[in-house]
């Protein structure tokens, strides 16, 4: 019955809408591409292109220890940024002769090495900027500097482009051992998270060797052929998988396995550049504390790549070519480094941070409300009593049937008063409402008969509006032709009245504009068409 | 044999003294209705042609309000009497002309003067006589005449008026005088009280400058209210008092007012006063006074009922009933009233408050208008395996429609837009269509531009939510084809895929893509995505048909048919050649054949072999529908049959207005298997439909692969028959059962607050029965306040009197 009821309403009144625009296929984001949106640029640090370098950023390199601070190679300069403000904090310029790369921290985030392009590594202490080491034994520009990220403190390993990679005492300043095997530039490595004696080395003669110091003499552990010169090389935290990056597609190998290739992503369109390892700081969720891979690439797209089901799970373009990419460890930042010295920095919001000195001020003994007096019939509230009640669980709501709110134009469209609907839409700020009124006009038969009726004020309004959106793609096909008509139509009133005629003026500039680019675009399209003739015959 | 879809709104309906039943005529038949669930309780069938009036004897004693009797009107020249409880027919008065509307005054008049001897009882019929003085015989004319109902015969010679068309008459409450719009003159009679067959009537006539649509009488007052095609009302008071008043002529001095002293009043009409209201923006149509005189009741195109306060002119709206408003009905109780709209529903008023309580609705009708912009077909579709049929309505909207229980089952609004009755047909909805199994149904939409302005196609694909065809939106696609116009949309049998047709020369395969890669989120959306686009030589795609199993796909381009594999979208063959561009495809069941009907001057039905890719034979003929049986290889063609002369010499062709020929074919053989007449077979559908499994026990014998075929005329009127059966009169399937049970019982006294009472076992024999006299015994005990009951003693006395009664009346 309750049915029937329902059904029994007079004619519902509808609003007027506009055309509903296409959705896309995710209409809505999953929680994981949520969590990576959720790095915005934080409001209080600007990192305008002034403040900014104008070289190449080279490596970005986050300190292990909290803070969590990020050193970052641009020309001959290392930038030291504050892991909790953002602010550089320091740079370390006259170390260098020649442009520093591959920025590394040590594992207790006290010492920072980098190499340069003349050979040598030069060791730092982190706070001062002391000055502590010169390795001094490449013969050519020393492109890869790494501490083992375990345990080891007194060792680091390098690679440079006379094909050598070297592993350093550090404190005596001497060169433990030459590991060779490489043909080409040594351009990346990574250390096991494992272990302190292995190493990855990644060269442009195409193949990735894992090294071993424990049997260094007998060459390299293991060779991975990426057949792409390799920009960068990844161990994964289990420090059973490496992830290897070149040319345009990032490879994924099991070490452990006997280096068997697992997955090979191939989703940039240029040389990918760097990799580094994210993970979703979530206390909750089903990707909780998962760990990803972060690509960047010169395409512009950094890449988020879930390596458990080799899919990519979230996709971000910048509008510069991304040379380096750093995400610190507690997941609160990530910083990508361009071709042009601007850093995006994104940092997320935690909840730690928020409520910092908010409850720290204690208040003494809060005052006990006092008790819930019984509500007598004398009381005025007592009249009142349940209507704030809460439904329990089980309960089945009836809710209030919710009105239909309508804006001006409805309500003047429910009256048949057209022109003043048309005003009022054009008056406001929507302009999928203007035009969704306008539909409704012709629907009507009467949009013509309002043009003629406005007043010269309105019509002024009515032609800014098509000046303004009459070339616009997604309105072009129905307010081209009216605005032809209102022209036509309102001629005389248009030569009459300068501001008219201004409005005019504009609107044929406009016209004029988007013939140009119609030409240019049938222009490509010529070009375009017979390759496509030619493609589809094959 | 089941027919339905018959218009509920051809004449006036009327209430039952109780107010608890509404009589409507609703073709040749009047069905009853139940006013408390406005479901249909019973029929009465009997005349041979549209019943146009139903007057329901009024109950002058409180006793005799249990009698429920009616007289009827009808185009077939006869004047019924009922009891429309029993049911049963009492008497038949046969006029021989065709009666367009009928009054009965002294019905109403005062009791009091019929007592003693029994007067006979006058009816005045408005018939349609032919002319005799013109010389052309076939120029009909209307004319007034009185019948005398008692003696079964019409009075000799008298006919008050005669008029170029015949119309409605209308009749004040008191029974006093009848009137008639004649064009743009009201001519009013008056009825002596005792009235025989040879009384003189006085008469008197009111001009206006515009055509009258209708006109209404006061009940107690000399006051006549018009309304006219303008939309104004106007109000003459002090009708008639010259020619009326002759008993006490003189006294007011009626004679000596002059032109001044009678404002609004035309020329020499005989009235005080004339007064115009004008509101209504379009004709009324309605137009009634309440029954104290208050107020004035007004209603017209615009779809807005109007209640006039006739001393100050002050108005009160019940406005948006979404279709011009053709008959206000009063009833007995004063809070119940009825009005009919032109799209085929019946809404039941509760007065004082216009609140509508209740809807009786039919299949809504076609307007008029739209068919202007008709481009394939009406766009009515069938769905096969639930019987039901989808109309696309006037206001946006499709409505679904049970042919088996000849009801109302949902209406889906497909555009979301104010529908204005009054207003020009710019946004029609062309084109519905159902998949097989019912669960999706897509639909075409066009906004007509304004001077070539702002003209848009829209195609829109719906998902069924659950048993009840309530659909929901899936997708919208603006413009599928550009600017063309969708020509056709056909639904794959099996799969998710969907193909439309343009006039622009192309089509598009349509398909459904789920996101299966997103199982483990929450989400799962679902939309239609255009799979596939084709073309033939760029030349306008009229039709377009699925295969039975869904592997190939005809596609008519114009005069030919090509034949694609829609998976790969290849074109694998091109066949024929037909003079007129194809309007319909259609796949024949499962065999493989295929059937194409075209329009035009040369129009012609083509049977194609796919096998041999060529003509299996052809008939030249204007095919308006084709359906075919799904599995069987029998098609049935609605054909209109051809205005040439010699189809004049079968007789029964002739007869009624047939106009077009149901003709079941074997596809293997040129010979049809059967052929049944239609009428109004222009723009009507033929479908066959599944027997529905409900109707399975009954009709065992019906072998499953014999389906019924529905046949729909231009004004949705349905008929469903068995192909396969005897000359239409098949007996073997009958309408479910949905009548005798369905009135509900209005719960009062006792009932209303304990609940009904147990029934008794016994009482079950007599359910069997239907229309047994309600007993209110059980009810009428408890009822009244709780201070006014009599003693629990003497109740329970009551109580237990009426049950032995009871078990006394089953044990005979």
């Amino acid at each position: 019955m309750a049915e029937d009821e329902s059904r029994i309403s007079i004619a519902k009144t509808f609003r007027v809408k506009p055309k509903l625009r296409p959705t896309s296929n995710k209409a809505t984001p999953t929680p994981e591409s949520k969590f990576w949106k959720s790095f915005k640029i934080p409001k209080d640090i600007e990192f305008t292109p002034s403040k900014s370098v104008i070289y190449p950023i080279t490596s970005i390199a986050f300190s292990p220890i909290a803070p969590h601070d990020f050193a970052a190679t641009h020309s001959a300069n290392i930038s030291i940024f504050s892991g909790k403000t953002l602010e550089p904090k320091s740079t370390i310029a006259s170390a260098f002769a020649d442009s520093a790369t591959s920025a590394a921290f040590r594992c207790d985030g006290k010492l920072l090495a980098a190499g340069d392009l003349t050979g040598t590594v030069h060791v730092f202490d982190a706070k001062s900027r002391t000055h502590l080491r010169r390795l001094k034994c490449h013969s050519a520009a020393a492109r890869l500097v790494r501490y083992p990220r375990a345990d080891d403190k007194f060792h680091l390993f390098s690679g440079g482009d006379d094909s050598v990679v070297k592993y350093w005492d550090v404190t005596t300043e001497t060169c433990l051992f030459n590991l060779l095997g490489h043909k080409d530039y040594v351009r990346c490595g990574d250390a096991s998270p494992v272990s302190d004696d292995m190493f990855a080395s990644g060269s442009y003669d195409h193949k990735v060797r894992i090294w071993d110091v424990r049997v260094s003499n007998s060459g390299s552990v293991m060779e991975l052929n990426h057949e792409k010169p390799v920009e960068s090389v990844l161990y994964l935290p289990s420090g059973g998988l490496i992830a290897t990056a070149g040319g345009n597609f990032v490879k994924i190998w099991d070490v452990i396995g006997g280096g068997k290739l697992l997955y090979s992503m191939e989703s940039h369109n240029k040389t990918v550049t760097s990799l580094c390892i994210g993970k979703i700081g979530k206390e909750s969720g089903e990707e909780a504390q998962q760990y990803r891979i972060l690509s960047v690439s010169l395409d512009g797209y950094m890449k988020v790549f879930d390596y458990a089901k080799f899919k990519i799970t979230h996709s971000m373009r910048f509008p510069n070519p991304l040379l380096s990419v750093g995400f610190s460890p507690d997941c609160s930042t990530r910083v990508i480094g361009t071709t042009n010295g601007t850093f995006y920095v994104g940092r997320r919001k935690t909840k730690l941070e928020s409520d910092g000195p908010g409850d720290v001020v204690g208040l003494g003994d809060v005052e006990v409300d006092p008790e819930r007096r019984v509500i007598r019939p004398t009381y005025f509230r007592y009249f009142h009593r349940g209507q704030n009640t809460k439904p329990s669980e089980g309960d089945y709501l009836i809710t209030r049937p919710r009105k239909l709110k309508f804006a001006v134009h409805d309500k003047l469209l429910k009256k048949f008063r057209h022109k003043e609907a048309l005003v009022a839409a054009l008056s406001g700020k929507n302009t999928e409402n203007v035009v969704a009124v306008m539909e409704e006009l012709v629907a009507r038969k009467k949009l013509l008969k309002c043009v003629s009726n406005l007043d010269e004020e309105e019509l002024g309004l009515l032609l800014g509006f098509l000046q303004k959106y009459s070339t616009m793609p997604r309105y072009a096909g129905f307010l081209m032709r009216f605005t032809e008509k209102v022209v036509e139509m309102r001629a005389d009133d248009i030569k009459s009245s300068d501001q008219l005629r201004g409005n005019i003026r504009n609107l044929k500039r406009d016209v004029e504009e988007e013939i140009r680019i119609q030409q240019s675009m049938q222009e490509i399209q010529g070009i375009i068409s017979p390759m496509l003739r030619i493609a589809a015959r094959r | 044999m089941i027919t339905g879809g018959k218009s509920f709104v051809s004449s006036p309906p009327a209430f039952s003294n109780d107010a608890k039943r509404m009589l409507v005529c609703t073709g040749n038949t009047l069905s009853i209705f139940s006013t408390s669930t406005g479901l249909q309780i019973s029929e009465l069938e009997g005349h041979g042609a549209p019943v146009t009036s139903v007057i329901v004897v009024p109950a002058s004693t409180p006793a005799s309000k249990v009698l429920c009797h009616c007289w009827t009107a009808s185009l077939d020249g006869k004047i019924r009497f009922w009891d429309f409880m029993a049911p049963e027919l009492i008497r038949t008065i046969d006029i021989g002309f065709p009666i367009h509307s009928m009054v009965i005054p002294s019905l109403l008049s005062q009791p009091t003067e019929r007592k003693g001897k029994s007067l006979d009882l006058f009816a005045y019929i408005y018939i349609e006589a032919e002319r005799q003085k013109e010389g052309q015989p076939n120029s009909s004319s209307g004319q007034i005449r009185k019948c005398n109902l008692t003696k079964s015969r019409l009075a000799g010679g008298v006919s008050l008026a005669e008029t170029h068309k015949p119309g409605c008459i209308t009749i004040s409450p008191s029974g006093e005088y009848i009137g008639i719009c004649e064009t743009r003159r009201l001519r009013i009679w008056e009825i002596p009280t005792k009235d025989s067959d040879n009384a003189i009537y006085k008469k008197i006539r009111l001009h206006h400058t515009k055509t009258f649509t209708t006109l209404a009488f006061h009940p107690t007052e000399r006051v006549v209210a018009a309304g006219d095609v303008t939309g104004r009302i106007l109000l003459w008071r002090g009708v008639g008092h010259r020619t009326f008043s002759t008993s006490d002529k003189f006294i007011s001095g009626g004679f000596s007012k002059d032109a001044e002293e009678r404002p609004g009043v035309r020329g020499n009409d005989d009235a005080d006063s004339c007064t115009t209201w004008h509101w209504h923006s379009a004709e009324v149509n309605v137009l009634f006074f309440s029954s104290d005189g208050a107020y004035l009741f007004s209603g017209g195109r615009e779809g807005v009922f109007v209640v006039w306060q006739l001393d100050t002119g002050k108005k009160k709206f019940l406005p948006r009933i979404g279709s011009p408003l053709l008959y206000f009905t009063n009833s007995s109780d004063p809070s119940l009233s009825s009005i009919s709209c032109a799209n085929n529903r019946i809404h039941l008023l509760r007065m004082p408050s216009m609140e509508i309580l209740r809807s009786i609705s039919g299949i809504k009708l076609p307007s008029s208008v739209s068919d202007i912009y008709e481009e394939s077909g009406s766009g009515v579709v069938f769905d096969h395996t639930a019987g039901l049929v989808a109309i696309p309505t006037d206001n946006y909207s499709v409505q679904f429609y049970s042919l088996f229980n000849d009801r109302e089952i949902s209406e889906v609004q497909i555009c979301e837009r104010n529908h204005q009755p009054g207003d020009e047909v710019m946004v029609k909805v062309n084109l519905v269509a159902l998949s097989r199994d019912g669960s999706t149904m897509g639909t075409v939409e066009t906004r007509l531009p304004e001077e070539k302005i702002g003209g848009l196609v829209s195609l829109k694909f719906w998902a069924c939510g659950s048993q009840n065809k309530d659909f929901s939106l899936s997708t919208v696609i603006y413009e599928p084809h550009r600017g063309a116009s969708v020509s056709s949309i056909a639904f794959h049998p099996t799969c998710n895929m969907a193909i439309t047709s343009s006039y622009g020369g192309d089509f598009k395969i349509w398909v459904r893509m789920h996101d299966t890669h997103l199982k483990d989120q929450m989400l799962q959306s679902s939309g239609w995505r255009c799979h596939a686009v084709g073309s033939y030589k760029k030349r306008p795609m009229t039709a377009a048909a699925f295969s039975a199993d869904g592997s190939v796909l005809a596609v008519a381009a114009e005069n030919v048919v090509t034949l694609w594999d829609p998976d790969q979208n290849i074109l694998v063959a091109v066949i024929g050649d037909t003079l007129e561009p194809i309007s319909t495809l259609s796949f024949v069941g499962k065999s493989t054949f295929l059937v194409s009907a075209s329009r035009g001057s040369n129009p012609q039905l083509t049977v194609w072999s796919m096998s041999k890719l060529s003509i299996s034979w052809s008939y030249k003929l204007h095919v308006e529908d084709i359906t075919c049986s799904l599995d069987g290889s029998t098609f049935a063609v609605l054909a209109l049959l051809p205005e040439t002369s010699e189809c004049v010499e079968s007789t029964e062709a002739t007869l009624q207005g047939v106009d077009g020929a149901i003709l079941l074919f074997n596809v293997e053989n040129p010979f049809p298997l059967a052929t049944w007449f239609a009428s109004k077979a222009q723009g009507g559908r033929l479908s066959f439909l599944q027997t529905s499994p409900k109707l399975e026990d009954e009709v065992a014998d019906v072998k499953p692969a014999h389906g019924l075929l529905a046949y729909m005329n231009r004004n949705y009127e349905y008929v469903l028959f068995n192909s396969y059966g005897e000359q239409g009169h098949n007996q073997s399937v009958t309408r479910q059962q949905n009548s005798s049970n369905l009135e509900e019982k209005e719960k009062i006294g006792y009932a209303s607050i304990y609940g009904e009472l147990a029934e008794l076992s016994e009482e079950k024999n007599q359910t069997r029965i239907p229309y047994i006299q309600y007993e209110k015994n059980w009810e009428t005990i408890f009822s009244g306040p709780s201070h006014k009951l009599a003693p629990l003693t003497k109740l329970c006395l009551d109580f237990l009197d009426s049950s032995l009664e009871r078990r006394a009346v089953t044990v005979e």
